[in-house]
Parts: structure tokens; sequence; C-alpha cells
């Protein structure tokens, strides 16, 4: 809806920008990956030949042969969707209470909120590993779904928040002097509006559970592998073997890629960007 | 059933800021009654008290014989508009219109009756399908009163519902919503800075300043006989000049004596006289002020004029006078009788 005030070349240079942006970060590494997944090992790969000189699918054989690839990834899916779900209630009160009521303190919450973030993944992985021991949560799915839950709540809550302190107040008191109760007016108004930026938190949320490694490995191996965890004995131990790692990456790509596809069916453009935009 | 509103003594802090000091308020069935204040006055917070949205500290609110402070806002059937529209986005104007109607469980059918006579009313018919912002700010406020009436509330009220408006679309507006609320004959509060506005809509003007009320009464009676100075100054424009009272006449600066028509008035702080009342003739002679500077307006040509080191107003009406140079002398003819203002104390122990 808003007009442009840019000219013309302000809009070619920023355009032209992103797209070098997007090649580099996002295409550039697929190739590569790409061309690692499909090269030929009786042949090999060395400077300075840029691209390998003959390709096989024999790193992709290694990979599918394995047996338990296919029950890891369901077991993905239904770990990362409950854990979607989960996070999302779990969160929806307190975002909910931080966009609705101004209080003292109120920045205060939202870092302490935040503050998981900061610590690196590992350190948070191991110190939780203990604690699920203990509780008797070790190798179980629960517990891996516990501990991603707990990964996803601090990004969730602020994007929840966003989304909710965008919707104006005005919108809900309108709907009470209407008839609506507190309960109603949610559902039938605050719900829907908020509804593209949910979704946008849900997606990146199922994304970061999908592929989280550290705290499922250390809860859930190793009776409980993920796909991310399975997947990661492929990266091999002591030296790294790339073909395999390249084809764990686009494995764990796809469903990454589904999601997506998906995601621009069931909304408009502009509607994704704008919850996407509220990060 | 009775429609008339009754505040007694209604109190609202916020933390530590009382913003509404011990209100009292009547307001009978069917009046249309403006509450005028600068900002921050606690004009706004006390129609959110009455429309059930903000919560009094204390004192009472009467619809009628039924006491509604802490009844619910979906549950005292009053209708309201916001200055922002509050249209919900995601819905068709014909589906905004039928939500207070779909909340009350009226009948499929009716519903769509209802809707379209009261899209037809503010004359949205033709948009009924279309969303809000697919319509100008002036429809879409048109479609909230749609929304607000539709549900026939006890009470109607209204938070500055033009404020974001341009100019023109809130005169043509104003005049629908007076049209509309005397052929309805609803109960309404109308919250508003704008004093012309106030004055053109309602039938009483309740003027309110920090948390109180200052006077009441009908915008004739307001404009033309304030009690108080902070009235007068409000509502419209007005020269306050110290008057000097004995026996019942007033001496001007310029040496006129007029008449007064409240010379027992205590607290006095000067007289008002409307820049229309005050009438100026030139002259070669004998004269009263000289003029500083004028502005022509088209219908009125205002002017600044220079008494005895003070600037008096003065508004000339009617097209065919020349527009009088600066520097001109003039004769100032003062109005036949005067009235005395009042300063406005606030009450004692209120916090401010």
């Amino acid at each position: 809806m808003s007009v442009s005030t840019h000219n013309r070349r302000t809009q070619l240079w920023v355009g032209c920008s992103l797209y070098l942006y997007l090649a580099i970060t996002l295409f550039l590494p697929l190739a590569v990956i790409a061309m690692w997944a499909f090269y030929d090992p009786k042949v090999g790969w060395f400077p300075p030949n840029i691209v390998p000189r003959s390709f096989s699918v024999s790193a992709w054989r290694e990979v599918l042969s394995d047996r338990q690839i296919l029950p890891s990834a369901m077991l993905s899916l239904f770990v990362s969707t409950v854990v979607t779900v989960l996070t999302g209630l779990l969160a929806f009160p307190t975002a909910w209470a931080l966009a609705q009521f101004p209080f003292k303190l109120k920045r205060a919450v939202e870092v302490f909120v935040l503050a998981p973030l900061i610590v690196p993944g590992i350190v948070v992985a191991v110190s939780l590993g203990e604690v699920f021991f203990s509780f008797g949560l070790s190798g179980t799915v629960l517990g891996v779904i516990l501990v991603q839950t707990i990964g996803t709540l601090p990004l969730m809550i602020r994007i929840l928040t966003a989304t909710l302190e965008g919707i104006p107040k005005e919108l809900i008191l309108a709907a009470r002097t209407l008839g609506a109760s507190q309960r109603t007016a949610v559902r039938r108004i605050a719900l829907p509006l908020a509804w593209p930026g949910f979704f946008a938190a849900g997606l990146l949320n199922f994304i970061a559970s999908f592929e989280e490694f550290e705290k499922s490995f250390m809860v859930g191996a190793p009776q409980v592998q993920t796909l991310a965890v399975r997947l990661w004995s492929y990266l091999g131990g002591a030296v790294l073997v790339l073909p395999t790692a390249a084809v764990v990456t686009f494995i764990l790509l796809v469903p990454m890629l589904v999601i997506f596809f998906i995601a621009e069916r069931m909304l408009k453009e502009d509607v994704m960007a704008s919850g996407l935009g509220k990060l | 059933m009775d429609c008339s509103i009754s505040i007694r003594n209604l109190i609202k802090d916020f933390g530590s800021t009382r913003v509404l000091k011990g209100l009292d308020l009547n307001i009978s069935a069917g009046r249309f009654v403006t509450l005028l204040g600068p900002s921050g006055c606690g004009k706004t917070t006390l129609l959110r008290s009455v429309a059930g949205i903000s919560d009094p500290t204390s004192g009472e609110i009467w619809l009628g014989h039924r006491r509604i402070d802490g009844v619910a806002p979906e549950k005292r059937n009053f209708g309201m508009v916001f200055q922002t529209y509050a249209l919900f986005p995601h819905m068709s104007i014909e589906r905004n219109v039928a939500f207070g109607l779909e909340m009350r469980r009226v009948a499929k059918p009716d519903i769509a009756r209802r809707v379209a006579a009261a899209l037809d009313l503010v004359g949205l018919g033709q948009h009924a399908r279309r969303l809000p912002r697919q319509l100008s700010g002036g429809q879409q406020q048109r479609v909230a009163l749609a929304r607000a009436i539709v549900i026939e509330p006890n009470v109607l009220l209204f938070d500055e519902p033009l404020s974001n408006l341009d100019a023109k679309l809130r005169d043509s507006l104003r005049e629908d919503l007076r049209t509309l609320q005397q052929k309805l004959g609803i109960t309404s509060i109308y919250v508003t800075h704008d004093q012309t506005e106030a004055m053109a809509l309602a039938d009483e003007i309740v003027v309110m300043k920090d948390g109180e009320i200052v006077e009441r009464g009908t915008p004739v009676d307001l404009y033309r006989r304030p009690a108080f100075r902070f009235t007068a100054e409000f509502l419209g424009m007005t020269n306050v000049i110290d008057a000097e009272v004995r026996a019942g006449e007033c001496r001007l600066p310029w040496g006129a004596v007029r008449p007064v028509e409240n010379p027992d008035e205590r607290n006095v702080e000067g007289i008002a006289i409307r820049p229309e009342d005050l009438s100026i003739e030139s002259t070669d002679g004998e004269a009263d002020g000289v003029i500083e500077q004028s502005m022509f307006m088209g219908a009125a040509t205002h002017y600044w004029i220079s008494v005895g080191g003070k600037t008096l107003r003065s508004i000339a009406t009617g097209g065919h006078t020349a527009v009088l140079d600066n520097g001109q002398k003039v004769k100032l003819t003062a109005p036949p009788s005067l009235h005395l203002l009042r300063s406005f104390q606030p009450s004692p122990g209120a916090v401010s």
C-alpha cells in the first residue's frame, strides 16, 4: 500500500545487494555441498579443480542404506511438531501479559525471558543433561521434547509478544463494548489478526527444533535419536567426512523446503513478510 | 427503559496521579452531551469508565435505576465509537457491523436485515462486502457508527471520533452525526477537545479541567454567559479585560461604561467581551485604539487593536466593508451589557 519515495537507482542498488547477499549466504554454500554430496570418491576432488572431475551417488547410498534414517526422521517430525505446539501454548500467556499489560520492570522481564539465548547451547545442554538425568528423563522422547522446548521458548515468547503488541488495544475494547467477553474477543479478533505472526513463529520454532543437536544428544542419546542426532554421526567422528556430511545437510534441508513451500501456499506474501518482519 | 446516566463521586487514580477527582454528573435520557476540555483533563477516562473499559477507583455509575459500575462492558449494551475507528481489519464491513448482533445471538435473517438497514442509514450500503482498509477514513468512521447503533444501544459513547479526519470530512460527518442522533434519540456522550465540534453537536456541554467539572450548560449559555474565565477562553476566542466594577457598572479601559449582568460575583477575574461583540469604526478624531494587525478570513475580518498598551481582538463580519489598514485609529463599541468572569478554583483536597 505504501508508496515508494525512493528513486529507481536506489531501488536497483538495494535489489542487487539483496540478491548478492542471498547468493553468498544461500546459493554458494548449497552449490558447494551439492558438489561434495555427488563427488566420486574413486576419482577424488583436489585443487586446483573448482568442480570435481567426476560425480557419483556413493555417499548417498551409504547414508540412505542406514535403516535407522526413516524411523529417526519420523521421530524428528513427531518431536518437532509436539515441541512447536507445546512452546506455543506455553509462550502465549506470557506473551499476552507482556503485550497487554503495562507494568513496571516490563523491560527487565523481557530481558529475563530472552536471557537463556545468551548462554552457549553446549553449556545449556551439558548442565540440563545432568538435571534431566536426575529426573529420570534421560533417553526418553519426553525428555527430548522438554529439553528442546526449553531452548525454543525465549524466541517464541519474543515473536508472539511483538505480534500481539501490534494489535491495537481499541479492537479488543470495541469487541467488548459490542458484547464479546474477553475470551471471545481474543478468539474472534486477536487470534485471527495474530495468526500470521504465530505461523511465522511456529515455522522458525519447528526448524530450530528439527535441527537441534546438542540438547537432544545430551538428553536423548543413545536410546532416542532424532534425525539431527542420527545424521551427526555421519560427520565422521575424528575426521570430517565431507561427502556424507553434505548428504546429511541435504536431508536436513528437505523438511525446511517443504515447510516453506507450504507456508508460501498458505500465506500471501505480504502477510508472511509482516509476520517474519517482526523478528 | 430509563437510559439516563448518573455518575456519583467518581474517582480514578493512575498510580499516584488522580485523574478524576470525585465527579458528579447527571445526563438525562436522550440528551447529547459533550465532555470538553484540554488533553489530560480526564474526559476520556470518564467516558471509558462509563463504557466499562476502564475501572474507576471508587464512585458509582448508574444507568437509570441500575448500578453499572462493576458490570462487564459486554453486559452494558453501550455503543462506542473510537478515534481510531477500531474496525476489525480482517472482517468485511458487513461482518464488522454484524459482530455485535452475532454476540447477541440474533437470528441470521434478522442480522442481515438490520446490518443492511444500519449501513443504509450511514450511506454505505453499497460497500458492505469491502474490507475496512479499502474505505476512506470518513467511510470507516461511518461504519464504526453503524456498528455501534445496530445493537440498539442504551447509550452511545464517542471518543473524539472526528479527530483523525481532515477538515472537510469532519464538517460533513459532524452534521450527519447530529442528524442521526436526533433521529434515533439515543443518550450520547461525546468526548472532544474541539470547542466548535462541542458547540455544533451538543444539547449540553460539560467543561472539564484537571479531573474536575468546571461547569455545564447549553452551548449558547456557556458561550454567552460563562461563569468561569477558563470556560470563556476555552470556548471560542474572547477578550478578557480587567474589570473595575462600581455600583453595578463597569468602566472599560477606553472609558466606556456599561451595566454588569452579575455584579454580586465573587473571585472576579475580569470581564469577557467576544471579538464579534466588539465593533470598530475608523475615525480621524479622538480614538480608543489603533489597529495593529488584520487578517482577512473571507466571511469575516479579524483585527488586533492596541488599546492602552493591551491588545484586543475584534471580528468584523459582512463582506461589504473594506479591510482597515494597520495604524488606522478606531473607535470601539462594547456590547450593551457586560458579564463578569470568576476564576476557577480546584476543589479543596484535590490531588494534582
